[in-house]
């Protein structure tokens, strides 16, 4: 076995250990009423092996990092696989050192999550690591991206605290106006993450059976019409505008797109996108509203009960305190040394690209966040409700803008 | 109305405040057990004077929280629109802006241009909004910087009964002394457990404060200042600094930076592509090449004479050599130069040309030639050879030789040679260097007729000197970065400290054996109640966290 085969076993024991990690402070957070044994004492006992485990996931976690970059030659960060790996080990990190402070299980129950729909979402991209170009040699790729990324997970279990926070608070028993707008508010944020879910799903479904179809388009391109071709690996409910068919594996009987891309899609593969865009919000919906039909509840209201011996006020506090850890954090990596970098790679220290300004808007949304906690009234849900949003942001600068809106930081590939 | 402002105490209190500066007795709803308002430690602050006059006005708007958070959410809003469609910066050259948008993003695209967001970051608003960001900056931190740094630098050791029952953390609870210590030597007991906490402690008979970490008070105040200096330098920078983008220089030359009096040149340039398996499989399939790394040797010149004078040669002096790299700058106080781009762009500059007489006769000499500057008049051997004309991109239009361009892509040369044992009028000779443009122009049989007894030609490749490369540099002066770079320091600082320090009081007091304890932090109020109830517990009061958060308000 090669370095880098040994690297992603390791990294795949590490993503098991995680999930058992999850299913053990579970155990430790709902286990208190089935146990005869005291309360505390369950606790203390799970709560130990729960750790246990993810501290072992997170070395292995480790292990392939540090295999990786010596077969690679360079930090393995530099392309969203590698990335999106490198986030999701940060993230335990910033689980580890919360749970330090505050010991309390129920934040691995939540937060851990996090680390593995990251990394499983990371699965969905190309394994391989690339090679640098030019612009990327430089250390400061080691300290502007891994500051910038230990930044977001803080912020990534702010969010998760928040959730749990909104998870324990919202009345859904209640029938009031705002009641039920928290109620829906708080469906959408489970539905967002199953879409997550779906499309990781769908992916590695379609890639199970080798699903495939290519097809030919038009595009403009310096004022000229080219012939461009696309390979779809998800069945092709939209097809490039006018397209043309090269091959098609049948799915459901057709082996013809749906429909097509509307003209106004200009950019290259926006069909494919689109076409995945639809996938996700497919089968996040019907996961969705088949967890809800087996259990005949609301998501929240099915996770509510595990929430019951919590102490809001101290879960808004981790997820104020984390977002605190994590914003100085955030400032130095993603805007000072991504300054000091652009000063020297891009001779211009500021030059609103949308990763940029992305990151600007991220900065900006968390000091929004920080400002209006000193108001009175902002404490508990609407931060709660911020720092799901805040986190939302964040995910869309990592990812969002590489996908949808082009720009310098698109060669550090998807 | 004029109100009373005098404590009981018998401090004067300015207009407005909230909590006696001096024993912190609450001065607006005194009888209620509400939660005390802690911020800025209740001390009065110049937006909040009751007649104000339109500097007044102002200043109170800018101080506000609650307009510097609605400053932040539109600029970021007003961000987020300029990543909808590209910006106008990302465009080199001249090309109809308001037709671009329109053909590529259609009615969309067009609305976005008609609005200005095509430029939204140089627009007005957005200019404005940052101008009132960093005014806010100012004058919140000034409407509150000072007052507090009052308020904490003259605290009473004892507070108001209701000041201590009123915090967020509190504790009341008669004292049961172990025999005969006495109120005052349990809170001598108590100071010492405080100060192996790293608490200053200040006691005056059986009342206690307790602080530590004061200085994070002061962190979103340095950070602001930070925040400021880092703006102001920005404005600086657009003011005095300027740049010039995109210029290219070809390998082997030297070229004057545009509008400045510096000179540049390019030595060498060097470029190495990752080898196919390095590739991964994706960018193997689509037949990707990827540069592994491309870099210049470079010479920084300085003009010191004739640098206006077209007719005459400048005069240049020696600054700095250096190789560029894509991530290495040229540097040279306060200018710099990056290296952002190459272009193969093969030409010729200089040839070496042997002339002989045809026929197995040796060589006479060899001409250097400048290929897009060549001399008037060159000297080879005994013989002279004028040029009389020359075609840098040679075509031939109507029975003559014309030129296509200025560009040397096609040199091609006739001399007039005279010499000894020449005709008078001597031969004219014709020489191109491409051998193509030999072919295809019939160099040989155009000397054959002319009668030229000379072959003009190269030994081997090795005579032609070809500049492969172009490579496109940004130039820059700039000396406001060091300022740029201290504010972002100063700023990081202050987060720092307000971050990850937390501000810490405890009061204590002791009235008839009734000890009453409250306690105040800006941040980790967690934090604050495991350490109060590890401090009573270990001098023999029993609490838990619980008991002691101020339940009063339900909180």
């Amino acid at each position: 076995m090669n370095l880098v085969n040994l690297s992603l076993f390791a990294l795949g024991l590490a993503l098991f250990l995680y999930m058992t990690g999850i299913f053990v402070f579970g155990v430790t957070v709902m286990g208190k009423r089935w146990s005869k044994r005291d309360a505390a004492t369950h606790e203390q006992r799970w709560g130990r092996r729960a750790l246990r485990i993810t501290i072992t996931a997170f070395v292995l976690h480790v292990v392939y990092f540090i295999l990786r970059w010596i077969s690679a030659g360079h930090i393995p960060n530099s392309n969203m696989f590698e990335y999106l790996v490198m986030l999701s080990g940060l993230i335990t990190i910033a689980f580890l050192i919360l749970y330090a402070i505050y010991r309390t299980p129920v934040l691995g129950m939540f937060g851990l999550p996090v680390t593995v729909v990251i990394l499983v979402y990371a699965s969905v991209f190309p394994w391989e690591s690339s090679p640098l170009i030019p612009q990327l040699q430089s250390n400061l790729l080691i300290i502007h991206v891994t500051t910038a990324a230990l930044g977001e997970a803080f912020f990534a279990i702010g969010f998760a605290a928040g959730f749990i926070h909104l998870v324990r608070t919202v009345n859904y028993a209640g029938t009031a106006k705002i009641d039920r707008r928290e109620q829906r508010g708080l469906e959408l944020i489970f539905w967002v993450i199953l879409v997550f879910v779906g499309f990781v799903l769908a992916t590695f479904l379609f890639k199970g059976v080798g699903y495939q179809a290519e097809f030919n388009y038009p595009m403009e391109e310096n004022g000229e019409v080219v012939t461009k071709q696309v390979a779809y690996t998800l069945p092709p409910v939209v097809g490039p505008h006018e397209y043309e068919k090269i091959t098609m594996d049948s799915f459901l009987g057709t082996s013809e797109p749906w429909t097509e891309a509307p003209g106004w899609m200009k950019g290259i593969n926006s069909a494919s996108k689109l076409n995945t865009v639809i996938w996700s919000l497919l089968t996040g919906t019907v996961l969705y509203w088949l967890v809800r039909l087996v259990l005949r509840r609301r998501l929240g209201a099915v996770v509510q009960p595990a929430t019951k011996d919590l102490d809001p006020e101290l879960l808004d506090e981790i997820s104020y305190r984390s977002i605190a850890i994590g914003f100085p954090i955030f400032t130095l990596g993603a805007l000072i040394f991504a300054m000091i970098w652009a000063q020297i790679a891009w001779s211009r220290f500021w030059g609103w690209d949308p990763k940029e300004v992305w990151a600007l808007i991220t900065w900006l949304f968390y000091s929004y966040y920080l400002h209006i906690r000193l108001s009175k009234g902002w404490m508990g849900k609407p931060s709660s409700w911020l720092a799901v949003v805040g986190f939302i942001i964040v995910m869309f600068t990592l990812i969002g803008v590489n996908l949808i809106i082009a720009g310098l930081h698109a060669y550090a590939g998807v | 109305m004029i109100h009373n402002t005098k404590c009981e105490c018998g401090h004067q209190n300015p207009v407005g405040t909230v909590l006696c500066e001096s024993c912190g007795k609450p001065q607006q709803d005194e009888d209620s057990a509400e939660l005390l308002e802690m911020r800025y430690d209740g001390v009065a602050r110049r937006s909040q004077k009751q007649q104000k006059n339109w500097i007044d006005q102002i200043w109170s708007f800018l101080s506000s929280v609650k307009v510097a958070v609605w400053l932040i959410l539109i600029t970021l809003i007003g961000a987020s629109l300029g990543t909808i469609y590209p910006q106008q910066n990302v465009f080199v050259g001249n090309i109809d802006l308001a037709q671009y948008y329109e053909t590529q993003y259609g009615t969309l695209g067009k609305i976005y241009y008609m609005l200005g967001l095509h430029d939204t970051y140089g627009s007005f608003w957005f200019q404005g909004l940052l101008v009132l960001i960093g005014a806010s900056l100012v004058v919140c931190s000034l409407d509150r910087v000072l007052p507090l740094y009052r308020a904490l630098k003259k605290q009473q050791i004892r507070k108001h009964l209701s000041f201590i029952k009123r915090q967020k953390v509190s504790h009341e609870t008669r004292l049961d002394l172990t025999d005969g210590e006495t109120a005052e030597e349990w809170t001598e007991k108590f100071e010492q457990v405080l100060r192996k906490r790293y608490y200053r402690v200040h006691r005056d008979g059986t009342a206690l404060l307790a602080e530590k970490y004061r200085f994070s008070r002061w962190g979103p105040y340095i950070n602001h200042i930070g925040l400021i200096i880092f703006l102001l330098a920005v404005l600086l920078r657009s003011m005095t600094a300027w740049e010039v983008d995109y210029v290219p220089i070809q390998e082997g030359k030297i070229a004057q930076i545009p509008g400045t009096k510096y000179y540049l040149e390019n030595q060498e340039f060097r470029v190495e592509y990752y080898e196919q398996d390095e590739l991964t499989p994706e960018f193997r399939e689509q037949g990707r090449t990827i540069e592994k790394s491309f870099e210049t040797d470079a010479v920084l010149y300085e003009c010191v004479d004739n640098c206006d004078n077209p007719s005459m040669e400048p005069e240049l002096n020696k600054l700095k050599e250096q190789t560029i790299f894509v991530n290495g700058p040229l540097t040279y106080q306060g200018l710099s130069v990056f290296e952002v781009h190459f272009e193969e762009t093969p030409q010729l500059l200089h040839v070496q040309a042997q002339l002989r007489m045809k026929g197995p006769d040796e060589v006479i000499g060899t001409l250097d030639l400048d290929i897009a500057n060549p001399q008037d008049v060159y000297t080879v051997g005994d013989y002279t050879l004028r040029v009389i004309g020359y075609y840098p991109e040679v075509s031939f239009k109507e029975g003559r030789f014309v030129t296509l361009s200025n560009d040397p892509n096609a040199p091609a040369f006739v001399f007039l040679i005279e010499g000894p044992e020449l005709p008078e009028d001597g031969y004219v000779h014709v020489y191109m260097v491409r051998p193509v443009d030999q072919a295809q122009f019939q160099q040989d049989v155009l000397n054959e007729t002319a009668g030229s007894p000379f072959e003009l030609s190269v030994a081997s490749m090795e005579d032609l000197v070809i500049s492969d490369y172009t490579t496109y540099f940004n130039v820059k002066q700039e000396r406001t970065m060091p300022f740029i770079w201290t504010g972002a320091t100063i700023s990081m600082i202050g987060l720092i400290l307000g971050f990850y320090w937390h501000h810490r009081r405890i009061w204590l007091r002791i009235d008839n054996g009734v000890l009453t304890i409250g306690a105040h932090t800006n941040k980790n109020w967690f934090g604050i109640r495991q350490e109060l109830t590890n401090a009573l517990n270990k001098a023999g009061v029993e609490v838990d966290a619980k008991t002691i958060a101020n339940e009063v308000n339900g909180s």
